[in-house]
């Protein structure tokens, strides 16, 4: 402690600190007295110059910055204002520009975690700003300049999913001259687009128009084609993935010339996924007519030939290239590449759930897509109209929508974004080819709101589409014709409607993969609460992932159309072509420094690195960090109790100064949290960005990771007597680090034994996994928490403040 | 794709798939099991009779899902099976199986 205190007090003689308080128009000045604060800042240790301004990031604010860093010889920089996760970029610029390392800077976030969460309580959020910009005077305080590192991208980028998005993203990247890697599933490319018969609103035959896509793709020099692969491991950071790609055999090699004569003579038939199951394929077969590549593939589940055993042997015979190979085996591919699209696409929901609609009960109740399949003239019945009981063309159908969207009970809650027009579409084709047809559109709303979406509408209402406004309630099938009764109400007019018609066609919404999991975890995504793929910034930054290097395209990220889905997938090349042109990425300074005197060579850190980058050298008794490696969690620094590792940036120092100054005050009144930066912080963002109150008496610390929160900091705060304490971080299983966040969950779980045994509430500790779109969680969580802070007694938290100054003495 | 298939295919009963009659020689038949053991569809179970041998030859259990791959001929050691196609042939694919099943 002793050696502590002479750092700070030579540092604080020189400090010269600049705090501005942004009134972000009445975004914070609304709620928060920002004159207030900023003349609250100037009293503050080390604090020379302290204002406020109507909009710090503004290029004037942000010159004001400049000037005074120069005028006033600014050596730290304080900004109260947004969150570190919006503007800490741009401030950053700013001190580098008037010469001052951007790491001098710091944040106090009074808007998404002050102003804009207490709107109505003025006095209280003063005095939480306060605060925050105490604590973020007290870190700044204690701030080093740093030096980042700089590493080289491989200029190569993985494309996981090769539908429309995947094979757009990977066009455009191979035509700007990367080497792009486009990863498959299925055995063919295509995805959703080449179920699709037309494509609204232009009606372009949907195959037509991607084939040729498919077949550029095959055949481009920069795009390596791995079909029937999955991703089954990444490791490594922004510019340096190293991936591993599981390629399933297909026992058919390349140069198979997709005769087809094996199918003809393969004596075992099951149905055709690509169809839905209307149509039928052999045990060896090709998806459909425009397959890329379009090498046969034998389906092993099917095979009689089982283990290696040959057993039936019809087709090897019927090959005349003889390409046919049973002995292959599945293989792993690795790839370096330095940037990723995830473009996996979305499944359609499956309404065999929802009993009323009778789908898979009632023969003649099929789903929006087994209706593309059935009108595509490459479909099972050649593009004739005809329902599945008697194979008659209907001359009168119904289109039921929003069947698994916006409905809470009946699937999802949010809309799926093109089955409206993809209904409308629908409705126009069937007008077209058989005008006589009698067509019903039950729906909620028509949402016609793209580029000539309305005119197609008005032309479907034009050729004598009915609209009938009010889902039926049940659908109930004549057992003799196999016709469908339609029950409802029509909430136009507020009327029963009872409607007979041949064919009833659900228009099922589109909902995140069910395996996105895999992904999530290999990439370290977040998802949003729907299921899809979260990006970095829903305005300013859609097509990024959190996690660096990682960018989306398509429905991956919500549901959207096939031009939508084009523009996303050249978005995402461009933004992953900005990065490989580059050449090389700074890596934020971090990571861990170690104090070689102070090390036991215990190897606790070694143990806990999610990403291997701490080795421990047992002759020398020390730990050498791999800078390039380490993904900067400070699990390691938390996880040492002699301190010989701290994170730079995040030192031991700084966060218990940050801890000091929200204790300084009224501890007993206080929440002490500490959110990570990717989830829980960005919850908390997520909570202010959508207006949820809740009571001020939190006070959040960032750190990158929950794993970073040492247990000495929460005793820290208990042993300067605050209320409660929080720790916050990513759901187990999402944690942005891997796995650090099982650390945090065993720290806690010893924090909480010890405090029972030491006869303390353990409620008082709160553990909190809340994900970057659950803001909810985290204002409810201190709703929860208001009572105990309540309750707390003066004698329990002397009590605390005794039993935690004795073990900090101790440690 | 991970659909769930709820409707038969259209062309069910258009899909021609080779049966085969079975024949049986039983009393050249030594009990060895490997058709029983390697045919791919379980076609054939051991029966309770007794042959010429002494032992149990094979029987004939469901020769409506034989699909005449012809394999009990290749690995009968006593040439006592062997499979005639049938002429009809059509519509009695299983709707349920395939890679997602």
């Amino acid at each position: 402690m002793a050696e502590k205190k002479a750092v700070e007090s030579k540092s604080k003689d020189d400090l010269r600190i600049g705090v501005y308080v942004c009134h972000c128009g009445l975004n914070i000045a609304g709620s928060v007295d920002v004159a207030e604060v900023a003349k609250f800042a100037a009293k503050l240790a080390g604090v020379v110059l302290a204002q406020d301004n109507r909009y710090m990031c503004s290029d004037q604010g942000q010159a004001g910055i400049k000037n005074d860093i120069k005028e006033h010889r600014l050596n730290r920089v304080v900004v109260a204002s947004c969150s570190p996760r919006l503007h800490e970029p741009t401030f950053r610029k700013a001190c580098e520009e008037a010469g001052l390392n951007k790491y001098l800077f710091e944040m106090a976030n009074i808007r998404e975690h002050c102003s804009w969460v207490h709107l109505y309580d003025r006095k209280a959020a003063t005095e939480k700003a306060k605060d925050l910009v105490k604590m973020a005077v007290a870190k700044a305080a204690l701030l080093e300049p740093a030096a980042e590192v700089e590493v080289p991208i491989t200029r190569q980028t993985l494309v996981i999913g090769g539908g429309v998005a995947g094979i757009q993203a990977a066009l455009d990247l191979a035509d700007t001259g990367y080497k792009v890697f486009l990863v498959e599933k299925e055995p063919s490319i295509g995805g959703m687009m080449a179920r699709i018969d037309k494509t609204f609103p232009t009606m372009d035959c949907s195959i037509c128009i991607l084939a040729p896509k498919m077949s550029d793709a095959a055949h481009h020099p920069n795009i390596e084609l791995l079909t029937n692969a999955e991703v089954s491991g990444v490791k490594g950071y922004i510019g340096n993935f190293h991936v591993k790609v599981l390629k399933k055999p297909r026992y058919v090699a390349e140069d198979c010339s997709a005769c087809g004569e094996c199918a003809k003579v393969c004596p075992v038939v099951a149905p055709n996924e690509f169809d839905v199951g209307l149509a039928t394929r052999h045990g060896i077969y090709t998806p459909f007519a425009q397959a890329v590549p379009s090498t046969y593939i034998i389906d092993m589940n099917l095979c009689l030939n089982k283990n290696g055993v040959i057993v039936c042997d019809k087709c090897m015979k019927a090959c005349e290239r003889q390409v046919i190979n049973f002995e292959m085996k599945p293989e792993t591919v690795e790839l370096e590449v330095g940037t990723v699209i995830v473009a996996t696409g979305a499944d359609v929901f499956d309404p065999s759930g929802l009993p009323h609609y009778g789908y898979g009960k009632y023969a003649n109740v099929i789903t929006s897509l087994e209706f593309e399949r059935l009108i595509n003239a490459g479909g099972p019945s050649g593009g004739h109209l005809l329902r599945p009981s008697d194979k008659q063309m209907p001359k009168s159908v119904a289109f039921v929508q929003c069947v698994g969207s916006r409905s809470d009970r009946n699937g999802k809650l949010y809309c799926s974004n093109v089955c409206c027009m993809n209904t409308i579409k629908d409705s126009l084709l069937i007008k077209e080819h058989w005008p006589e047809t009698e067509i019903y559109v039950f729906y909620v709303d028509i949402r016609a709101s793209g580029k000539g979406f309305e005119d197609l509408y008005k032309r479907a209402r034009k050729v004598g589409a009915k609209f009938i406004r009010g889902l039926p309630a049940e659908i109930v099938e004549d057992r003799k014709t196999h016709n469908l009764w339609l029950i409802g109400e029509n909430t136009l007019q507020k009327e029963r409607y009872e409607v007979n018609v041949e064919m009833a066609i659900l228009s099922i919404g589109l909902e995140a993969r069910k395996d996105s999991e895999v992904i999530q975890r290999l990439l370290t995504l977040s998802r949003n609460q729907d299921g899809f793929f979260l990006e970095a910034h829903p305005k300013l930054r859609p097509v990024d992932a959190a996690t660096g290097g990682v960018f989306f395209a398509g429905c991956a990220e919500g549901p959207k159309d096939i031009k939508d889905s084009v523009t996303q997938a050249s978005a995402a090349a461009a933004r992953a072509g900005i990065l490989m042109a580059q050449g090389k990425v700074t890596v934020e300074a971090i990571m861990p420094i170690t104090f070689p005197e102070k090390c036991k060579a215990c190897g606790l850190c070694v143990k806990v690195c999610p990403y291997n980058a701490i080795i421990l050298d047992e002759d020398k008794k020390r730990v050498e960090i791999i800078e390039a490696a380490c993904g900067g969690c400070g699990t390691c620094s938390a996880e040492c109790a002699f301190g010989a590792l701290t994170q730079k940036h995040f030192t031991d120092d700084q966060i218990n100064a940050q801890i000091d100054a929200v204790t300084e005050e009224e501890p007993e009144k206080k929440i002490v949290a500490f959110c990570c930066n990717w989830c829980s912080y960005a919850a908390a963002d997520f909570a202010g960005v959508s207006r949820m109150q809740y009571p001020p008496n939190v006070r959040i610390i960032r750190t990158m990771c929950s794993g970073r929160v040492s247990p000495r900091m929460v005793e820290r705060a208990f042993a300067r007597g605050a209320g409660a304490v929080m720790v916050a971080g990513c759901h187990l299983g999402d944690c942005h680090y891997i796995n650090a966040n099982y650390q945090t969950q065993k720290r806690v779980e010893r924090l909480w034994k010890k405090m029972e045994a030491s006869g303390l509430s353990k409620d008082r500790l709160q553990l909190l996994w809340a994900s970057a779109a659950e803001g909810e969680r985290v204002a409810s969580k201190v709703y929860e928490m208001k009572p105990i802070l309540e309750k707390v007694s003066r004698e329990e938290i002397e009590k605390a403040k005794k039993v935690f100054e004795k073990s900090l003495g101790e440690g | 794709m991970p659909e769930r298939i709820k409707h038969a295919p259209l062309d069910k009963d258009k899909v021609k798939q080779p049966m085969g009659e079975i024949h049986l020689i039983k009393d050249q038949c030594k009990g060895c099991g490997y058709c029983i053991e390697f045919c791919p569809k379980k076609v054939l179970e051991e029966s309770d009779e007794i042959n010429a041998r002494g032992v149990h030859p094979p029987r004939v259990a469901h020769e409506d899902d034989c699909i005449m791959c012809g394999f009990c001929t290749a690995v009968c050691p006593d040439f006592a099976i062997f499979v005639v196609e049938k002429p009809q042939s059509v519509g009695k694919m299983e709707v349920k199986g395939g890679k997602h099943d």
